[in-house]
């Protein structure tokens, strides 16, 4: 077996000691060691020393969301999710997979998003530009005015705007672009008011390849994006997703950019963002509703990004309406959508949601959250109340 | 029908035999290895009897296992066999307030049970420093304590009743509801402590205690560990008796500072943190006590009943046993010779001694433990990629255990014999070893109960 990413050192000090039962969200809803971290390590060191071969460890290691809880409690300082996903590009190497694994990895190589979606990327940025510019349906991409909207030959030029580089690029992401165009929308006029455009052609992050395994084939789309982001003069990306914030901060080598998620860059903003609100005879309004927040495992405990999307949204609706969940921050619970679990075992991923719901303070009316992943599986867990992204929130606020 | 078939119909299909979940089961915090043929997870006392009652008839090894968190292989099968996943008998039976006793399954996590009882202001007052994941059932099993045994006492003073399978299938209670009996042998705190090898533990009627109305830290630095190690019978002697009494070595208290450097402990010495608790006035009183019995001896005092100081300090006493990994990755905590017990005036003496032992074999320990009862926990550090590392710390972990036996201590204070100390057991026992033999038997006359453990 070819384990050549695998931390060998990393792999033989997990002591075995079982902290990390007390956190696994998979665990925790099958009750089987195979489904927690300390039983993935040892079937993974099976593999390594060549005692385990056969397909009964599939459902170990691709249950792992990646979540990185049991990080933050491993005594002996062990980094799983590392190499979980070690063992995944190990395996996948050798062509052991699940089915569902091979459909993914198919699906972003076919149309460089991991929906299977042949449509236009940035198609919701078509409807935008032709509000905010006159200009008709085939002038964006005809004209050669881009669909990054911003760079010096393009949108702000149509719209009479300085000739100036753009200094950010928000990075849309598959899951905004296709399944919540209005959310990107939104981002996209906040942001870009903001000094922030749009990669001429952004196309999946890769976050879904490398978390089940498949580095070779995500590294095409890392050199692809990673040009785009050159190109764009940018020295800034915001992350519309905390997947994708997470891979490009971390699995990119992006010298001299830095990476930050859209609330982070917002609230860095937020005088220029009230100042471009009074010009348009708006300001951010107090909402006086009562919310939660989720915190992103990706963005969260893997990239500590805890204090920014709290203190926007404490902006929003008051520090008097903002309910911490039950477990928050570090020990933040998953919401069993990532690292393909949803995809690849949706019942035990929708379990996970409902047991993150149960985390909701009573008398919240929205769960605000910044990855468009954990949106989609909370929503999806059935609860009653409606889960929507921090820039919904902000334009509730914003609205006229 | 074969073994395979027949377990899984008792367990109605709650059973495995899938190499990479046998696999999983193969190990727990302790070095001791061993992978059982099925595991079979019961979720009645009635299935562990049948399955009992099957692996009796043919001689098959029977292991329990709560959450795997113990550290001297006792729940690993180290001749294979049936392992019993007892983690899905999990409920809390019943809480019974008025008869100051709550009933649960063995494989009920332990916070679970103090989650359960804090409401009625009540709670259970042995708490390892597993209890977010380790399981009554083992903690029973391992007479598992904690930090506040000094004042509450072992695993062994809360077990009013145990209803337990024994090696033929036979379900028997070893007690009653009452909060005292007197009648023959105690068959509850012989099954305390026996580690899964003369029955199965079903389900525990345990004692509770009323939570204490206020509670006060003071943490004290010694300028030497002998100074340290005698503040506790100075403490004892001044009519204190401690709820905590928490001892961490000059180098455990410098991995602390260097893990977070403004934490708040002081940087001149060996720290004894000691707690009080009661109704206000005797907290007040205790502390005042127990400052003055140390401060001839101490380098400096605080005294706090401030609740964030208060769990500033106990979060870091915890992170202990995982600073040193967290800052340096070469270096991996390895729970060997790690649960050393004296009786207390011995401290200061095993103290010296596991500094002598470990330095001589050019290691540096982290010591911490309850000191109030004796117990001294060794942290040995060392490269998992080293084999010659893992030698040395073998070797050491030998002479550690002989130390304490040589002051008329013991290889386990609190995590248990298992396989991994169960060749020290007739050298501390003497003649009670055989008395112990002679119990397996007549219990257990297969063999079949936990096999390789206790030094059987």
């Amino acid at each position: 077996m070819s384990f050549e990413k695998v931390d060998k050192r990393d792999l033989y000090r997990c002591v075995s000691c079982g902290n990390c039962r007390s956190v696994c969200p998979a665990f925790e809803q099958t009750g089987r060691e195979s489904k927690n971290t300390r039983g993935r390590i040892l079937i993974i060191r099976g593999i390594y020393e060549g005692k385990l071969d056969d397909e009964s460890v599939f459902d170990s290691i691709n249950s792992c969301t990646t979540c990185g809880y049991c990080t933050e409690t491993c005594p002996a300082g062990v980094n799983p999710p590392k190499l979980v996903e070690a063992a995944r590009a190990g395996l996948t190497k050798t062509g052991k997979m699940t089915p569902t694994q091979m459909r993914i990895r198919d699906t972003v190589a076919q149309y460089s998003n991991t929906l299977g979606v042949d449509g236009d990327r940035l198609g919701w940025l078509k409807e935008a530009g032709l509000n905010e510019t006159g200009l008709n349906e085939t002038g964006l991409k005809e004209a050669g005015l881009n669909e990054t909207g911003l760079n010096e030959t393009g949108l702000k030029e149509a719209e009479g705007e300085a000739k100036t580089k753009i200094k950010a690029v928000y990075f849309v992401g598959c899951l905004d672009s296709y399944r919540y165009p209005q959310t990107a929308l939104k981002t996209y006029k906040i942001l870009k008011n903001l000094g922030a455009g749009l990669l001429e052609n952004e196309k999946c992050c890769g976050s879904p390849l490398i978390r089940l395994g498949f580095d070779r084939e995500a590294a095409d789309l890392i050199k692809h994006n990673a040009e785009q982001v050159k190109k764009s003069g940018a020295d800034t990306i915001i992350a519309g997703c905390a997947g994708c914030f997470n891979t490009l901060k971390n699995d990119y080598a992006l010298e001299g950019i830095t990476v930050t998620t859209v609330s982070e860059y917002i609230l860095s903003h937020i005088s220029e963002l009230k100042d471009w609100l009074a010009a348009e005879n708006s300001d951010i309004h107090k909402l006086d509703i009562p919310v939660t927040y989720h915190d992103p495992c990706h963005s969260g405990r893997h990239n500590r990004v805890f204090d920014a999307p709290r203190a926007l949204i404490r902006e929003i609706v008051g520090a008097g309406n903002f309910k911490e969940m039950t477990n928050i921050r570090e020990k933040s619970r998953c919401c069993g959508g990532g690292g393909g679990v949803r995809s690849g075992y949706n019942e035990l991923s929708l379990a996970m949601a409902k047991s993150r719901l149960r985390d909701v303070p009573a008398g919240v009316q929205y769960i605000i959250t910044t990855c468009p992943l954990c949106l989609r599986n909370l929503s999806d867990a059935g609860g009653d109340i409606p889960v929507i992204d921090i820039v919904e929130l902000l334009s509730m606020a914003t609205e006229k | 029908m074969d073994h395979y078939e027949q377990l899984k119909t008792i367990c109605e299909g709650r059973f495995t035999a899938a190499p990479s979940e046998l696999c999983c089961y193969s190990g727990d915090g302790s070095q001791v290895k061993g992978c059982p043929d099925f595991v079979v997870f019961p979720k009645t006392a009635g299935e562990v009897s049948q399955i009992l009652a099957y692996a009796n008839k043919h001689l098959i090894p029977v292991t329990a296992r709560g959450s795997g968190t113990g550290l001297a292989g006792g729940a690993v099968p180290v001749n294979g066999g049936i392992l019993l996943d007892m983690s899905q008998m999990n409920q809390i039976i019943s809480v019974d307030i008025n008869n100051i006793q709550i009933t649960v399954e063995p494989g009920i996590v332990s916070d679970r049970i103090n989650e359960a009882l804090k409401p009625y202001g009540f709670f259970f007052p042995p708490d390892p420093g597993s209890a977010a994941t380790c399981t009554i059932g083992g903690q029973i099993a391992n007479n598992a304590s904690g930090m506040r045994c000094v004042k509450y006492g072992t695993m062994k003073n809360y077990v009013l009743d145990l209803e337990v399978v024994l090696a033929d299938g036979t379900i028997i209670h070893t007690g009653s509801n009452c909060l005292k009996s007197s009648s023959g042998y105690d068959l509850s705190r012989l099954f305390v402590g026996s580690e899964g090898t003369l029955g199965i533990i079903t389900k525990a009627v345990l004692r509770i205690a009323p939570l204490p109305k206020s509670r006060k830290l003071i943490m004290i630095s010694f300028p030497s560990p002998e100074n340290a190690g005698l503040s506790v019978s100075r403490v004892f002697a001044a009519g204190v008796t401690p709820s905590a009494c928490e001892i961490m070595d000059k180098t455990s208290v410098s991995v602390l500072t260097k893990l977070d450097p403004n934490i708040i402990f002081p940087r001149d010495g060996d720290v004894v943190l000691f707690e009080v608790d009661g109704s206000k006035n005797a907290v007040d009183e205790s502390a005042e006590l127990l400052a003055k019995a140390c401060e001839d001896i101490s380098s400096s005092i605080l005294i706090t009943d401030d609740p964030a100081k208060m769990k500033e300090i106990w979060d870091a006493r915890r992170l202990l046993g995982a600073a040193i990994s967290k800052l340096d990755p070469t270096k991996t905590r390895i729970y060997v010779g790690e649960d050393l017990g004296v009786p207390i005036r011995e401290l200061p003496a095993m103290i010296s001694k596991v500094y002598e032992i470990t330095n001589s074999a050019g290691m540096t320990p982290m010591i911490y433990g309850h000191a109030g009862d004796g117990t001294v926990h060794v942290g040995l550090f060392i490269d998992v990629l080293d084999d010659k590392e893992w030698e040395k710390i073998h070797a050491t972990a030998d002479k550690l255990h002989l130390a304490a036996i040589e002051l008329g201590g013991t290889v386990s204070s609190e995590h248990g014999i298992g396989a991994a100390r169960g060749m020290y057991l007739e050298m501390q026992c003497g003649p009670a070893f055989d008395v112990m033999k002679a119990i397996k038997k007549t219990m257990d006359p297969n063999g079949i109960l936990n096999p390789g453990k206790l030094g059987m």
